[in-house]
């Protein structure tokens, strides 16, 4: 399979009271399609500012980022957000949603906005992906009506309602406890079984220990890059986290 | 701690505070001046009428050898405490020039000297005018304002054969005959060249006449004995005087409604903003608690912040109070001299009001913090328990695009969240449309038949001698005969009438009072609408108007006195009809009944009714031709008419004006302050959209669309109580005026179109700059934002 996502010489620099901060210094790496890739790394050392700007979320201040073959770092707005909503899914630590909205209308809102589909595809997909999740029963609540382990399943379905080729979460089992993130893990787990590219930022070792392939970034600069390969069957998990931690120990982790 | 905990707040939640400060001066702004203006125009007329020395009933004589009359009544009287008295005379229509120019001017004119004067007059600057210098005159603003006259035009005055020169020195305000209602014009000049006039004995005998300012505690007894003097060409008390500035005080209460509704205004929008700031603290209040600070250390917290914003905005808008309800006294105070004793204090206590309230109110909803415990408080005041179930609309069913379907779902589901703009623009929008039907009723002929007779075209120049201040009633009959030939001779076959007014004696149950009676001229009786009753049918029955019937206590039925060529006769009261003129206290009286000479005061415009029934735009045409061939430009159409004689248009539209400047203003900074605060209320939902594709122009979109469905509402709404609300808010004012009942002209382009068209254009446009703000949340700030 080819590189879906390919980072060359990437920076990002921020001047915070007339004083500059290289945040990210020339980050290369690649990411293949159907990979699931653990970004980690300590605080402050640049690992969401990396998944956003690969994402084109944040402008990169040079560098080149390929993304199925588009450069986006030349695009507009207006096509990095139609990129954003067809090709691109996001799943964040904290789950946002419309508060106005049903969690069903919150999930296929980005579907209705594409108009790539019918309503009735869309409301077909909207609710197999809910119930995948096993949250169709929460589909007409309000999202103060259910738990945070919901409600990020939601977001996960919202990030999964236009197909995307790629989908980059932030954390998004940092703000759950322990039960719930290893059942959005195991989503997560399933969705890129079933074909889509997946780049996460984590702390947990044992999140990234199920990640095909796991990036540890310090200041700015990619430290490492292990690759673990498939996970194959769940016995694996014991000796994938103990290589991870091993390897990150390594690194100063 | 709690200072550095307010420091950071102060610093972290710039935005947000900066709202509440600008909302806070705002508020203190519109409550200061406003509660000030009300008291100053509640005030009013009493404080002008004081500082001019008006008495408690006032007299004006004009006729032949009328100087002299008024003494033995005076002395005789003895309900009368104390009265000073003014000569004066009378000037025709055409008797100034300017630039070799003759001038028509409409209305009694007086002219008389300072230093005779009982009462005190006022130049533009509320200043009392204490001297005049030989050659030198005031002229009161009507004349100076309708007739362009500027301070040092040089203008001459001529009085039989008495010609004089003099340098306008400046406007005054005259307190007694100078109301836009009256229409009067009174000239100021020094005794000595008042002097040179009188010398004249032709003026001193046709011309002149008296003005007298009585104080009395018993008004009424005065004004029965009045009923027996002669040659009482104006006669009322304070209250009828009062009356007169009607078209002010209109203006005046249009101040107050707008004064009470930008007060109103400031604390919805105040209450909103406080309880919107504060709903947003809940998660920090929640840690505050979890960390152990005690509830009234974090209620303090907040109220020190609101107290030292109240008190910030409060000192802000009191400064600006003061020039900002000057501003908005100026259309009122153009005629009188307005004032009150309390002056600033009224804003200072108006200000402090305003931080009890903005301080009481957010202690009283810091109050929900004792009754939360760490997680509610976490949970944004909620319990977990007690989630109610937002009304919403489905997407699914929606056939507008996300975006329209986003805007219209939030205003659905929070609909006390936009209450508050709604009731703000409401009310805006309907003041303006109130003020619009009312100046469109007095901009059409809708109130022609107020003032006379529904006709084709009125003419209003005087075809008697200049000289004499009042003719006889028999030269109507041949000026009407006189203006019909004219008008044949140029090829148009009309009727011409006019109305010719006498202030008879008239008693009732034992009570007798002078009353201006109105008798037409080539008209009949039935010529003229009544709301009741009918039109007399002969020579001993009357009509009588609303006032009237107040006056004498008399109703249809009844049979009153009247006093004509000394000879008291019965009339039956068979109808009810309406007229503004002398404040709608009038009798019609039969066309064949004789004429009281005597007692005659004057008539009103000659009416003109064209036997072939010609079109609107032919009638205009007329008018011009009219004016040319009678050299005057007193020729009108119904509806110049009404304006001409109301003689408040002008007025009406500066303040219709002003008030759509205020409305605009306030629309403008409610939309940018309320954008603003849902920008920062919603900043992580602006994040997320983009992060999931959609664009700048979207979320403006969903922004905009919002206030458009907000903004409509509120238009549709004040379009819809517009009619009842004129009903409700001006018809009262029209009724102290002579009205029994009044059919609004509502001119459906402006009322539907035209104003909330730009009210809307206003909205919109301030809705779509503040959104432009919403391109500056990224969408990585969805990662950031807590």
């Amino acid at each position: 399979m080819g590189a879906v996502i390919s980072v060359k010489d990437l920076c990002k620099t921020y001047i915070v009271d007339k004083r500059q901060n290289n945040v990210l210094k020339n980050v290369n790496f690649d990411v293949e399609e159907g990979e699931m890739i653990a970004i980690m790394g300590p605080s402050g050392s640049g690992k969401s500012t990396l998944l956003y700007s690969v994402s084109g979320m944040d402008k990169a201040t040079s560098g080149e980022v390929m993304f199925g073959g588009k450069n986006i770092t030349k695009l507009g707005s207006k096509e990095l957000a139609k990129l954003r909503l067809t090709e691109m899914g996001f799943i964040f630590q904290q789950m946002y949603m419309l508060k106005n909205l049903t969690i069903f209308d919150n999930i296929v809102l980005p579907a209705m906005q594409s108009g790539a589909a019918s309503k009735e595809e869309i409301k077909k997909h909207g609710e197999e992906l809910m119930r995948k999740l096993g949250i169709i029963d929460v589909a007409d609540n309000d999202i103060n009506e259910v738990s945070g382990g919901q409600l990020q399943r939601a977001c996960i379905c919202r990030s999964l309602i236009n197909r995307p080729k790629v989908i980059f979460a932030d954390e998004p089992t940092g703000a759950l406890n322990r039960s719930t993130s290893e059942e959005v893990l195991q989503e997560l787990l399933k969705i890129n079984e079933e074909g889509t590219t997946i780049m996460m930022v984590t702390h947990d070792a044992k999140v990234a220990a199920k990640c095909n392939k796991v990036l540890y970034i310090v200041d700015g600069n990619i430290k490492g890059s292990y690759e673990l390969g498939r996970m194959e069957s769940p016995d694996q998990i014991r000796d994938r986290e103990r290589a991870v931690n091993n390897w990150l120990m390594d690194l100063g982790w | 701690m709690i200072g550095n905990i307010l420091k950071r707040d102060l610093k972290r939640k710039k935005t947000m505070n900066v709202i509440i400060l600008l909302f806070v001066i705002l508020a203190t702004m519109f409550v200061a001046s406003s509660v000030n203006n009300i008291i100053t125009i509640l005030n009013g007329t009493d404080y002008y009428f004081d500082q001019a020395g008006v008495g408690d009933y006032n007299i004006l004589t004009l006729g032949e050898n009328v100087v002299g009359n008024l003494d033995d009544f005076l002395k005789n009287t003895k309900e009368i405490k104390s009265y000073k008295k003014e000569e004066v005379i009378t000037i025709g229509s055409k008797a100034i020039t300017k630039d070799g120019k003759t001038l028509e001017l409409e209305g009694l004119m007086l002219a008389q000297s300072l230093e005779d004067s009982c009462l005190k007059f006022f130049d533009e600057n509320n200043n009392v005018v204490d001297s005049v210098e030989n050659g030198t005159i005031y002229i009161t603003r009507e004349l100076g304002e309708g007739k362009k006259f500027n301070i040092g035009d040089q203008i001459t005055i001529k009085v039989g054969d008495v010609e004089q020169s003099f340098t306008i020195k400046g406007r005054l305000k005259d307190a007694m005959l100078g109301s836009s209602f009256m229409g009067n014009t009174r000239l100021l000049m020094s005794h000595d060249d008042y002097k040179k006039y009188t010398d004249n004995p032709e003026i001193a005998r046709y011309s002149r006449g008296e003005m007298c300012c009585m104080e009395s505690d018993d008004v009424a007894a005065i004004r029965k004995a009045v009923g027996e003097l002669e040659g009482i060409a104006f006669n009322a008390d304070r209250a009828l005087i009062k009356l007169t500035y009607v078209m002010d005080l209109i203006i005046a209460a249009v101040l107050i409604v707008v004064s009470i509704c930008l007060i109103i205004v400031s604390f919805v929008v105040l209450k909103f903003t406080i309880s919107f700031t504060l709903s947003e603290e809940f998660r920090e209040i929640g840690v505050m608690k979890a960390i152990g600070i005690s509830d009234i250390k974090i209620r303090s917290i907040y109220f020190i912040k609101y107290f030292a914003i109240a008190v910030v905005g409060a000192c802000i808008g009191l400064s600006a109070s003061a020039p900002f309800g000057n501003m908005l006294l100026r259309s009122v105070s153009e005629n009188m001299v307005l004032g009150n004793n309390g002056g600033m204090l009224l804003n200072i206590i108006s200000a402090v009001v305003v931080v009890v309230v903005i301080v009481g109110y957010a202690f009283r909803c810091t109050g929900k913090i004792k009754k939360s415990s760490p997680l509610d408080a976490i949970r944004d005041g909620q319990t977990g328990e007690r989630f109610g179930k937002k009304t919403t609309l489905r997407i699914m069913k929606s056939p507008t695009p996300t975006v329209a379907y986003m805007a219209l779902n939030d205003v659905w589901s929070s609909p006390k969240r936009y209450l508050t703009i709604i009731l703000a623009f409401t009310i805006c929008s309907l003041l303006v449309f109130v003020l619009i039907n009312t100046t469109e009723t007095m901009d059409s002929d809708k109130l022609a038949y107020t003032f006379g007779k529904q006709s084709d075209v009125y003419y209003g120049d005087s075809l008697s001698d200049d000289l004499k201040a009042v003719g006889v009633a028999k030269d109507c009959e041949k000026d009407c005969q006189f203006l019909k030939e004219k008008l044949a001779e140029k090829g148009y076959d009309a009727k011409v009438s006019v109305e010719a007014m006498f202030a008879y004696k008239v008693s009732f149950g034992g009570e007798s009072y002078k009353v201006m009676c109105d008798q037409g001229i080539n008209t009949k009786t039935i010529d003229y609408p009544y709301y009741e009753g009918e039109a007399p049918k002969n020579t001993h029955e009357v009509a009588i108007t609303e006032q009237v019937q107040k006056l004498l206590g008399a109703k249809i039925g009844d049979v009153i006195k009247i006093t004509i060529n000394g000879h008291e006769d019965e009339y039956l009261v068979v109808g009810y009809w309406e007229t503004m003129e002398q404040q709608g206290e009038m009798i019609r009286l039969h066309e064949d009944v004789e004429f009281g000479e005597q007692d005659y005061i004057g008539c009103a415009a000659y009416q003109i009714d064209f036997l072939d029934h010609p079109s609107k735009e032919e009638i205009s045409n007329r008018v011009e031709v009219i004016r040319e061939f009678m050299n005057t430009k007193k020729v009108w159409d119904a509806r110049d008419f009404t304006v001409t004689t109301m003689n408040c248009l002008d007025m009406m539209k500066s303040v219709q004006n002003l008030l759509l400047g205020i409305t605009l203003v306030v629309v403008l900074l409610v939309t940018v302050l309320m954008e603003k605060s849902f920008i920062s209320d919603e900043k992580g939902e602006i994040a997320i959209l983009k992060a999931v594709g959609f664009t700048d122009g979207n979320i403006i979109s969903w922004h905009v669309i919002r206030f458009f469905i907000v903004s409509a509402i509120s238009i549709v709404l004040a379009c819809i109580l517009a009619v009842p609300a004129t009903q409700v808010a001006i018809t009262p004012i029209f009724r102290m005026m002579g009205m029994h009942a009044v059919e609004y002209n509502y001119n459906l382009f402006k009322l539907l179109v035209q104003y909330p068209g730009i009210i809307l254009v206003v909205m919109m446009i301030s809705v779509v700059v503040t959104a432009f703000g919403t391109k500056r949340i990224t969408c990585s700030d969805a990662a950031s934002i807590e």
